[in-house]
C-alpha cells in the first residue's frame, strides 16, 4: 500500500511529475484533435468524399489547376471560362492560401510516394485543420490562464464546437477552413509577443498574419482587432516598450507580408479598413517619442507642452486622412465592409451583398445552436478577465465585444465568435471545476476564528478597501474555499450534466444540420430508409456529356461555380459576383417576357438555360424563391423596364398560382419553372408543393427555349435556347405555326355587309 | 358664299392661336402661382384644371392624406422631402424652362379626386407627361410613383421625375443648412467639453472604474447575442397577440423572434453568467459554512432551473430538437 503510494507520488511529483503531466496533456490534445476531426467526418461516410455547396467548386477547381500547370501560370490565370464574354483574372482576384496550402500537402505526399487525389486532399483540409485550431486555442487560452486545465477546456470546446464546425466539415474547402486555424494562431502570436515585448514573436505573428491574408479576406477583422487592442492599452495608460516593439514589428512586417497578394496589393495603405492600423502605428511613434522625451527631460512644463505638440500632430493627421479620402487617393469603404457598421446600408444600395443568406443578421436560436451553453459562459468568463485585467486579458474583452456585434450583424461572422466564445467559456469553468474539485477542504473556522475575522485589524481592513477601490467588487474578501463535500459533488455533478449535453447537442448538430453537402440531398423513405436525391449531379453530368464543350450556360449566379467545376461548362455569372451589371443583365433576362429576353441570350451567345425548381419535391432553395432578388438586382439597373412591384398582386401577395400578375406569368423564370409541369398530375391538379398552392390548368408556353432536360426528380430544368427561324418568323408565330394555328388574316376586316340600294 | 368661306380659312390660324393661347397661359398662371409657393395646394376643381387633356407641360402631382386622423405615417415622413423637391426644381427652373409644374393634393381637399382614381392608399405620387406639345409622350396615362420601402429621399424622387422627363433642364435638389442643428450641436459639443474638463476630477474615478467597465462589456455583450441587432436591423415588433386576445412572447420559426423575446433570452443568459461567477468567485469567499452550502445550493439551483427553461424555449423555436433537463420538458 505504501509502495504503491510512493509510486504514484514519485508520478505526480517533482520532474518525472511534470513528464507524467506533460504526456497526459499530449494524450489529451491527440484525444481532442481525433475528436474533432472524426465528428466533422458525418457527411463522407453517410454520403462519400464530396465537395459540399457553391465557393467549395471553385476553389477546388482553382486547386486542379494548380496541381496541374504550377504556380506561376496559377499566378497569371486568365479564365475564359467564367463571365462570359468577360473572362475573368482568377489569379489576381483570389485568395490562393487555401489552393496553395492544398497544393502543398499534395506535393509532400506525392514526394514521400504516397498517391493520394487531389479531390481526397481538398475534402479532408479543413477537419485537418480543426484539429490545429484545437491547438492553436489550447495555447492561446494558457496565455489567459494559469490553471492548467482551461486550456485543455478550451481546446475540448473549439473542436465540438458547431459554430466553427459549420464551416469546417469534411468537403466545406473555403477559406474559411485554414483561416480559422491561422486567425486564433495569429492572435497567439501576437499574445505571445505583447507580453515577452519580443520582435521574434512579432516577426513570426507577421508571418502568420501575412498567411492568414492569403487565405481570406476575413484577415481584415485581424487588421482591426490589433490595433484596437493597442489603442485600448495606450488609452488605459499603459503603454510599453513591450507594446512599441511588438507591434511596430507586426505592423511594418505584417502590412509588407500582405502586400504580397495580387488581390490586396496596395489596398493596405489605401482602404480604410486598414487605416485604423496605420494610425495607431503613428499613434506609437508619437507615444513612444513622447515617453522617450519625458524620461530624459523631467520638467513638468516640457510635458505639458508635449501634450500639447502631440494633440496638434494628431489632428494634422486626421486632417491630411480626411483630405486623402476626400481628394479620393484613399479608397472608400468598400461595401460589405461598410455594411458592418450602418446596418440599413446595403440594402438600399447594394442588393447583391443583402440577397446573400450568411449576411442576414443573426437571431438568438442561431447563437444557442451553435453555442450551446458556451453562450451563457462567455459572459462569465469575460467577467473572470476583469479579475487580473493584464494586457491579454484586455485583448480577450476587446475580442470578445467587437466580434460580438460582427456575429449579430451577419451570421456568417458567428465564425470569428466561436474562438473567443470557446476561450471565456472554458476559462468560466475552468475556475468552476478548479474551485470544486480540489479534496482539499478549508478548517471550519471556531468561533474564536471568527472573531478573528471579524475583528480585523485596522490594516488588513485598509488593504481591503483599495482592493475594493481597484479591484472587483466580487473580490473584496479573501478567498476561503469550499467546505462540504457534499457543495463540491453536486456542483460537480450538475457541470459535468451540462457537459454530457453540451456534446450530445455538438454531435445532433453536426450530424442534423451541417453535414449534408447540399449537392446530394437526402431524405427518407416512409419505412425509414435513406433515399438520394442526387439531381444535380446528375443534370451537371448531362451537361458535360450532352453539350459541346463551349456550350455557355446562363443560370443564376448561385450555381455558376458548381456549372464550371462539375459540368466544366462557359458560364454567364458565378458567385464571385464582381460585375453588377452582369448579375443584373441575367436577373433582367429571367424576369422579363421572352421576347426582351431572347434578344439578351443571344447576345450573351447562351446556349442552354438552367434552372432549379423545387415545386415537385418540396425543396425550398430553388429559383422561384430566389426571384425576387433577380427582380431586385434587375432593378437597380433598368429601374424602368423591370419593376419588383409587378411581380406582386394588387393586395402586395407574392403568388405563383392563378392569381399571379401577368408579368410574373410572363417572365422567363415562370414559364421555366412551370413548363410542362400539369402534365405530371391529372388535369387541374397539379400543385406547387413548396409554394403549397394549386396550379393553373393551363401551363406557359414557351417559344424562344426548348426543353432539353429535366432531372430525376425535377429539381434541375435544362432548356436550350432556339435558333433564328429558318424563314425570319419569329419564334412566336413559328411555334403557333407548328401547332397548326392558322395565321390570322391580315386582311381589313369590313363593315357589315349592306346591300346595295343603287 | 366664297368670299365668306375664303374668310373663315384665313382666320383659321387665328382662330388656332386664340385657341392655343389659354394652354399656354394655363401654364404661366400655374407657374407663376408655383414661384410664390410651390407644391401648389390643390382641390379638386384646380386638380381637374391642371390634369385637363390637352395639356403641353408636364404635372406632377402627391395624393396625400397629412392629417392626423388618417393616421398615414408614410403621408407625413415623405411630406417635407417633396416640398423640397418641388422648392429647388422651381427655384432653379425660375423661367420655367422644364414646364412641370408640383401639386399636393389632401385628401380631406380631394375626395372626389381620390374616389374618381379609385385610390385606396396614399400617399400616391402621379406623374402626367405632356399631351401636346414638342415633348409630348404617346402614353396618356399618368406615371405612378411606387412607395415600396418606405418614404424615399428627394434625392430618389427627383431621379425618378427627371428619368420621365428626359427633355429640358432638371434642376438638382438642394437641401436647405440646417443652421439651428449646427448651433445645437456646437453649442452641446462646447457644453460637454466644458462639462467634462470642469468635472474631470470627479470623473476620472468613475472612468477608471473596472466594475462599471466590466459592467458595461457584459451588458453589450449580452445584448449582441440574444439577436439585439437582428430586431434592430429588422425592425421586429416588440410583442404579438397569439391571436386568442393572449400575448404570444416568443414567435414561431428558428429565425424570427419579437423584441420581448429577445429581452427576455438575455436576461436569462445574465442570470446564468451571473450565477456562475457567484460560484466562481463569490461563494468560495463566504467564510462561514452555512451560508456557503445554502449559497452553493441556491446558485446550483438558479442554473439548474433556468437552463432547463432556456432549453426547453429553444425546443419552442427548434421543434425537432431533443435535449432537455427536468423542470421544463
Amino acid at each position: 500500500m505504501a509502495d504503491s503510494g510512493s509510486i504514484t507520488e514519485s508520478f505526480f511529483k517533482g520532474s518525472s511529475g511534470r513528464n507524467t503531466r506533460g504526456l497526459l496533456r499530449l494524450t489529451i490534445l491527440s484525444l481532442i484533435a481525433a475528436a474533432a476531426i472524426s465528428s466533422r467526418l458525418f457527411s463522407v461516410i453517410r454520403f462519400e468524399s464530396i465537395i459540399h455547396e457553391f465557393d467549395p467548386w471553385f476553389n477546388f477547381r482553382a486547386t486542379k489547376y494548380l496541381v496541374q500547370h504550377g504556380f506561376y501560370d496559377f499566378w497569371d490565370w486568365f479564365d475564359d471560362r467564367t463571365w462570359h464574354p468577360l473572362g475573368r483574372v482568377t489569379g489576381g482576384t483570389l485568395y490562393p492560401g487555401l489552393m496553395v496550402t492544398s497544393g502543398a500537402i499534395y506535393h509532400a505526399l506525392r514526394a514521400l510516394t504516397i498517391p493520394v487525389d487531389i479531390r481526397n486532399i481538398c475534402v479532408l483540409l479543413a477537419p485537418g485543420f480543426s484539429g490545429l485550431t484545437a491547438y492553436a486555442t489550447y495555447l492561446f487560452t494558457n496565455e489567459m490562464s494559469t490553471s492548467p486545465s482551461a486550456g485543455l477546456l478550451a481546446a475540448a470546446f473549439m473542436g465540438i464546437a458547431p459554430g466553427y464546425i459549420s464551416r469546417s466539415v469534411a468537403g466545406s474547402y473555403d477559406n474559411e477552413a485554414i483561416a480559422i486555424f491561422l486567425l486564433v494562431f495569429t492572435f497567439f502570436l501576437w499574445i505571445k509577443a505583447l507580453k515577452l515585448g519580443s520582435a521574434f514573436w512579432g516577426a513570426l505573428c507577421a508571418l502568420f498574419y501575412g498567411y492568414m491574408v492569403s487565405a481570406w479576406g476575413g484577415y481584415v477583422f485581424i487588421t482591426n482587432l490589433i490595433p484596437l487592442h493597442v489603442f485600448v492599452l495606450v488609452c488605459m495608460g499603459r503603454f510599453s516598450p513591450r507594446v512599441y516593439v511588438s507591434y511596430c514589428t507586426w505592423y511594418a512586417l505584417g502590412t509588407l507580408a500582405s502586400m504580397q497578394i495580387p488581390f490586396v496589393g496596395f489596398l493596405p495603405i489605401r482602404s480604410s479598413e486598414h487605416m485604423s492600423a496605420l494610425g495607431v502605428f503613428g499613434l506609437l511613434q508619437l507615444v513612444g517619442f513622447v515617453e522617450f522625451v519625458r524620461a530624459g527631460v523631467p520638467s513638468k512644463q516640457f510635458a505639458t507642452l508635449l501634450r500639447g505638440f502631440v494633440l496638434v500632430v494628431f489632428a494634422i493627421a486626421f486632417g491630411g486622412l480626411v483630405l486623402l479620402t476626400v481628394s479620393g487617393v484613399i479608397a472608400p469603404w468598400t461595401g460589405r465592409f461598410y455594411s458592418l457598421w450602418d446596418t440599413g446600408y446595403a440594402k438600399i444600395h447594394i442588393p447583391i451583398i443583402a440577397s446573400v443568406s450568411e449576411h442576414q443578421p443573426t437571431a438568438w436560436p442561431a447563437f444557442f445552436f451553435d453555442l450551446n451553453m458556451l453562450i451563457w459562459l462567455f459572459p462569465a468568463g469575460v467577467y473572470l478577465c476583469f479579475q487580473k485585467l493584464a494586457d491579454e486579458q484586455v485583448f480577450v474583452v476587446v475580442y470578445a465585444i467587437l466580434a460580438s456585434y460582427f456575429s449579430g450583424v451577419m451570421v456568417r461572422l458567428m465564425l470569428t465568435l466561436t474562438p473567443i466564445v470557446c476561450v471565456s467559456a472554458a476559462l468560466a469553468l475552468s475556475s468552476l471545476l478548479d474551485t470544486y474539485l480540489t479534496i482539499k477542504s478549508p478548517t471550519e473556522p471556531t468561533d474564536s476564528s471568527a472573531d478573528a475575522v471579524n475583528g480585523t485589524t485596522a490594516s488588513s481592513k485598509k488593504a481591503e478597501k483599495a482592493a475594493k477601490q481597484d479591484g472587483l467588487r466580487s473580490l473584496s474578501k479573501p478567498l476561503v474555499g469550499i467546505y462540504t463535500t457534499f457543495s463540491k459533488t453536486s456542483v460537480v455533478s450538475a457541470l459535468t450534466a451540462y457537459l454530457l449535453i453540451f456534446v450530445l447537442h455538438c454531435t445532433w448538430v453536426t450530424s442534423n444540420a451541417y453535414s449534408s453537402p447540399s449537392v446530394v440531398l437526402a431524405s427518407r423513405m416512409p419505412d425509414g430508409s435513406q433515399h438520394i436525391i442526387d439531381d444535380y449531379r446528375e443534370a451537371y453530368q448531362w451537361l458535360r456529356q450532352n453539350t459541346p464543350e463551349n456550350a455557355k450556360i446562363m443560370s443564376w449566379w448561385d450555381y455558376g461555380y458548381q456549372i464550371g467545376g462539375m459540368a466544366d461548362r462557359p458560364t454567364l455569372v458565378d458567385n464571385n459576383t464582381w460585375n453588377n451589371t452582369h448579375i443584373a443583365t441575367v436577373g433582367k433576362a429571367m424576369s422579363s417576357r421572352e421576347e426582351v429576353s431572347y434578344p439578351i441570350m443571344r447576345q450573351h451567345e447562351v446556349d442552354y438555360v438552367l434552372v432549379v425548381f423545387g415545386g415537385l419535391l418540396g425543396y425550398s432553395g430553388d429559383d422561384i424563391n430566389k426571384f425576387l432578388w433577380m427582380v431586385r438586382i434587375a432593378e437597380g439597373i433598368w429601374p424602368d423596364e423591370v419593376k419588383e412591384r409587378d411581380f406582386f398582386t394588387d393586395r402586395g401577395e407574392y403568388r405563383v398560382d392563378e392569381g399571379a400578375t401577368e408579368t410574373m406569368k410572363n417572365s422567363l423564370m415562370y414559364k421555366m419553372s412551370y413548363y410542362n409541369y400539369g402534365a405530371l398530375f391529372p388535369p387541374g391538379q397539379a400543385q406547387d408543393r413548396v409554394r403549397g398552392v394549386r396550379m393553373p390548368e393551363k401551363g406557359p408556353e414557351l417559344n424562344t427555349v426548348e426543353e432539353a432536360f429535366t432531372s430525376e426528380n425535377w429539381i434541375i430544368r435544362i432548356y436550350k435556347v432556339k435558333d433564328l427561324d429558318n424563314v425570319g418568323r419569329d419564334h412566336a408565330s413559328a411555334s403557333s405555326f407548328a401547332k397548326g394555328n392558322k395565321k390570322k388574316k391580315t386582311t381589313k376586316r369590313r363593315g357589315p355587309k349592306v346591300l346595295r340600294v343603287e | 358664299m366664297h368670299f365668306l368661306k375664303g374668310l373663315v380659312v384665313s382666320l383659321l390660324p387665328f382662330a388656332a392661336l386664340a385657341a392655343k393661347k389659354p394652354a399656354a397661359d394655363k401654364f404661366q398662371q400655374f407657374h407663376t402661382k408655383a414661384l410664390s409657393s410651390t407644391p401648389l395646394k390643390l382641390d379638386d376643381t384646380i386638380y381637374g384644371q391642371l390634369t385637363s387633356a390637352p395639356r403641353d407641360y408636364s404635372v406632377a402631382v402627391l395624393l396625400t392624406a397629412l392629417e392626423s386622423r388618417f393616421g398615414c405615417q408614410l403621408c407625413r415622413e415623405f411630406q417635407p422631402e417633396w416640398d423640397l423637391v418641388s422648392k429647388s426644381w422651381t427655384k432653379g427652373d425660375k423661367k420655367g424652362e422644364s414646364r412641370l409644374i408640383y401639386g399636393t393634393l389632401d385628401f380631406s381637399e380631394g375626395k372626389m379626386t381620390f374616389q374618381s382614381l379609385g385610390l385606396q392608399t396614399a400617399p400616391v405620387l402621379l406623374l402626367f407627361r405632356p399631351t401636346h406639345g414638342p415633348h409630348a409622350s404617346a402614353d396618356t396615362a399618368p406615371l405612378r410613383y411606387d412607395f415600396t420601402s418606405g418614404a424615399p429621399p428627394a434625392e430618389q424622387i427627383h431621379g425618378w421625375i427627371a428619368r420621365h422627363l428626359p427633355d429640358g433642364p432638371h434642376p438638382e435638389v438642394h437641401r436647405p443648412i440646417n443652421w439651428m442643428r449646427i448651433i445645437a450641436v456646437t453649442t452641446t459639443l462646447l457644453g460637454t467639453v466644458t462639462f467634462i474638463s470642469v468635472a474631470w476630477p470627479y470623473l476620472l474615478p468613475i472612468i477608471q472604474n473596472r466594475n462599471l467597465w466590466a459592467a458595461i462589456s457584459l451588458i453589450s455583450i449580452l445584448l449582441f447575442t440574444s439577436g439585439h441587432m437582428f430586431n434592430h436591423i429588422r425592425k421586429v415588433p416588440y410583442v404579438a397577440g397569439d391571436g386568442k386576445g393572449g400575448v404570444s412572447y416568443f414567435a414561431g420559426g428558428f429565425s424570427n423572434q419579437f423584441g420581448l423575446e429577445t429581452q427576455i433570452v438575455a436576461a436569462m443568459y445574465g442570470l446564468l453568467s451571473f450565477a456562475t461567477i457567484s460560484l466562481a468567485l463569490k461563494v468560495p469567499r463566504i467564510s462561514d459554512p452555512k451560508t456557503q452550502q445554502v449559497a452553493v445550493l441556491i446558485w446550483g439551483g438558479v442554473i439548474f432551473v433556468m437552463y432547463s427553461f432556456l432549453l426547453s424555449v429553444f425546443r419552442i423555436k427548434n421543434g425537432g430538437y431533443p435535449f432537455w433537463l427536468p423542470p421544463f420538458s
